[in-house]
């Protein structure tokens, strides 16, 4: 029996059965996403306090020190095909437009007309061939240029300086468009890293939208993060994906700003028996496979295994092109946080993201975007685009496992506002959560810079 | 009340979990030698090794009971090292599903040519003894709505026919067939132990359906399997025993 590759003592846990999962065998992984353990960074055992999920004077320091200061992820990229195309998003108080040039480049500027500080498009995607503030019919290019102000002679200053709209660094990566706030942020290769080499091979360009809703949750966002940042909450909250993946053979990898966790699917939880008839869920993950699961005459034990010796062989004749994935990345959940804010299941035939973003003014709420994308074989015709939905906490299911999250979040948010709840107590298969913190601190008290007072 | 079993050869198909290890065990507790198969060798070797505790003897070994050749060899096997035959109980399944033609072929070659070639491979011992006793598993689903239309309820409904007439057949020759019926059965590893993690609204209205609450255990059924293959139920003979709790709501004159 191959030793945990966390160093847990399985036997020690509260499990049925010792499972051993088939493996990539990282020496022979090539270029493509690194299968390999990385070397866990010191983050020691201290509390995590809990005010910083709740106190305005943080949320301040977090808009000071994260939001302005970093890269965000703004939309996707096959939303902005044709000139004119924009993407308006908000983060904070702030909201930004981020524009196909008519030279096909992409520019972000703040969505706020210099003249009394209207909001020149609502959030949302759309097309336009001049940004028009609806108030007095400032009219501005789609490079940011102040084109046209109505009676400009009775402006005896003049129009605002440079006659422009600031603008704002972005790029477009992996099929998604990022931006900052921050002019001077650092370079957008040096902020991802190393993720590129891991999320590439999976060709998110090749995936259309499935879904992308936006729900108000509340809870602060970081609440959210932490919530997909581990899988010790599956024997908690979600017992019935036990019979779908083994959450106990799971691989965590810190890396700079980011991290991920590596999820064997298709598999059975060594914390329930293994059935000897075949589960719903992974009966689907066979049938999306093309696979009959009539025929299947192997053990459940073996699908995992049996499924990505399927996907291999027959992808090419479905349209579906595996060959930069490793066997274990067609069937397993490679899920990575992009610091800050940006949860990232990356599968072979789909992707499934979450974007959290604070509220502009209560820390005990946020904004929850859900953002899924479904590959589309060779030959099919791309399919059209979901339209945005939008409500609130709970007024709507958005399928069972992530209500099940969306319930149990608030009653988190509220109890950590108890004066009985100094922080939280991080076990060692929440490393990521530490590893988010650690990264949060250091962007908001400096590289090492945090006192034990700290919050 | 005296089973009569302390001695008795019994060969159970698909017993090394669920109500078949339950079965075992109750004949391994009463005095009985036992053969068992099932399709993983793990799982057969820890079934022998655990009813290893009742002092009788013990064997098995894997097979697959749709590989006829393999199957027939593993009954003369199991005859010849039992030394005989008294009690044959075949329970293994194929389970069901629905939507595609295979899970006809998989329950007919499984829940029908399984027993039906046990019973082949044993009959010709039990005549020469002029002594026998089978028991067939079917299921409440052959009697009521349960799943959808499937290829195992209707391939364990043929196993009710089939029993009685091997009953009327072979009773001049001392060997009694039975039928037994089970309704929902939970154990850990168990179809209900998964549709209770996965699908838990479905399973609490299975409950609900229950006079008594609650789904049946492995040895609730066991029992009454056991005592239709024993000396016990002597004047039992093509019978079907509906052993659900009280959980099919036909009533059965």
């Amino acid at each position: 029996m191959n030793k945990h590759v966390m160093g847990w003592d399985q036997t020690r846990m509260d499990v049925k059965r010792v499972q051993e999962v088939w493996r990539d065998d990282p020496e022979k992984a090539g270029n493509g996403t690194p299968v390999e353990k990385a070397p866990d960074p010191e983050l020691g055992t201290e509390l995590i306090p809990a005010e910083r999920y709740y106190s305005e004077e943080f949320m301040k320091l977090e808009w000071d020190r994260i939001w302005t200061k970093t890269w965000l992820l703004g939309g996707r990229a096959d939303d902005l095909k044709e000139p004119g195309d924009y993407i308006c998003t908000d983060i904070g108080k702030e909201s930004v437009l981020l524009v196909r040039q008519n030279d096909g480049s992409l520019r972000c500027f703040p969505n706020v007309c210099l003249h009394r500080g209207n909001r020149l498009r609502p959030e949302g995607i759309g097309n336009v061939e001049r940004f028009q503030c609806m108030y007095h019919h400032w009219t501005y290019g789609l490079d940011g240029n102040l084109d046209h102000i109505p009676d400009m002679c009775t402006f005896h200053q003049g129009g605002p300086p440079g006659m422009t709209l600031p603008s704002l660094p972005c790029v477009e990566w992996a099929s998604f468009v990022w931006f900052s706030l921050n002019p001077d942020v650092e370079p957008f290769d040096d902020f991802i890293d190393p993720l590129k080499q891991h999320i590439e091979p999976y060709h998110p360009e090749r995936m259309a939208w499935k879904r992308d809703i936006t729900v108000e949750w509340d809870c602060n966002w970081k609440t959210s993060v932490d919530a997909f940042n581990e899988t010790y909450h599956v024997q908690g909250i979600h017992p019935q994906l036990k019979w779908y993946l083994d959450d106990v053979n799971v691989q965590i990898d810190c890396y700079g700003k980011h991290n991920r966790y590596l999820i064997p699917f298709a598999a059975i939880s060594p914390r329930v028996a293994m059935p000897s008839q075949i589960p719903p869920a992974i009966y689907e993950i066979m049938v999306n496979a093309g696979m009959d699961p009539a025929e299947y005459t192997g053990r459940v034990g073996d699908i995992r295994r049996d499924v990505q010796l399927f996907k291999r062989q027959n992808g090419p004749e479905q349209g579906k092109d595996y060959s930069e994935l490793h066997d274990e990345q067609l069937t397993d959940d490679y899920h990575y946080t992009i610091f800050p804010n940006v949860s990232l299941n990356v599968h072979a035939d789909d992707i499934m993201m979450f974007r959290q973003r604070p509220h502009a003014t209560d820390p005990n709420k946020m904004y929850y975007d859900i953002w899924m994308f479904e590959l589309v074989p060779d030959g099919e015709e791309w399919p059209e685009r979901v339209r945005h939905k939008r409500f609130k906490h709970g007024d709507k299911t958005i399928g069972q496992v992530l209500d099940q999250d969306a319930f149990n979040l608030p009653f988190v948010q509220q109890g950590m506002q108890s004066d009985y709840f100094p922080g939280l107590w991080i076990g060692d298969q929440e490393l990521r959560i530490r590893h988010f913190h650690k990264v949060i601190d250091d962007f908001i008290y400096g590289p090492g810079g945090k006192k034990p007072d700290d919050i | 009340m005296d089973l009569g079993l302390s001695g008795k050869k019994a060969i159970i198909v698909g017993g090394a979990r669920g109500i078949g290890y339950s079965v075992a065990e109750i004949l391994a507790r009463e005095g009985c030698n036992i053969a068992l198969c099932a399709r993983s060798e793990d799982s057969v070797k820890d079934a022998v090794a655990e009813l290893g505790k009742y002092g009788t003897k013990i064997i098995g070994k894997p097979v697959n009971a749709k590989n006829a050749d393999d199957y027939k060899a593993w009954f003369e096997w199991a005859i010849e090292e039992l030394d005989g035959v008294d009690i044959l109980i075949p329970i293994s399944s194929a389970g069901g599903g629905l939507g595609s033609e295979k899970y006809w072929h998989n329950a007919f070659e499984v829940d029908v040519l399984g027993p039906v070639r046990a019973v082949d491979a044993v009959i010709e011992t039990m005549t020469e003894q002029q002594s026998g006793s089978i028991v067939l598993i079917s299921t409440t689903s052959a009697l009521e709505a349960m799943g959808g239309p499937m290829a195992y309820n209707a391939m364990k409904g043929s196993l009710l026919t089939w029993g009685k007439q091997l009953a009327l057949h072979h009773g001049k020759d001392g060997i009694r067939v039975n039928v037994v019926c089970p309704g929902p059965i939970e154990f850990e590893g168990g179809n209900w132990d998964m549709i209770k993690g996965t699908m838990e609204k479905f399973y609490n209205s299975q409950l609900r359906q229950q006079p008594m609450g609650r789904l049946g255990k492995p040895e609730e059924v066991a029992r009454a399997i056991v005592f239709l293959a024993s000396d016990a139920a002597s004047w039992c003979n093509g019978s079907n025993l509906v052993v659900d709790g009280g959980y099919t709501n036909r009533t059965n004159f």
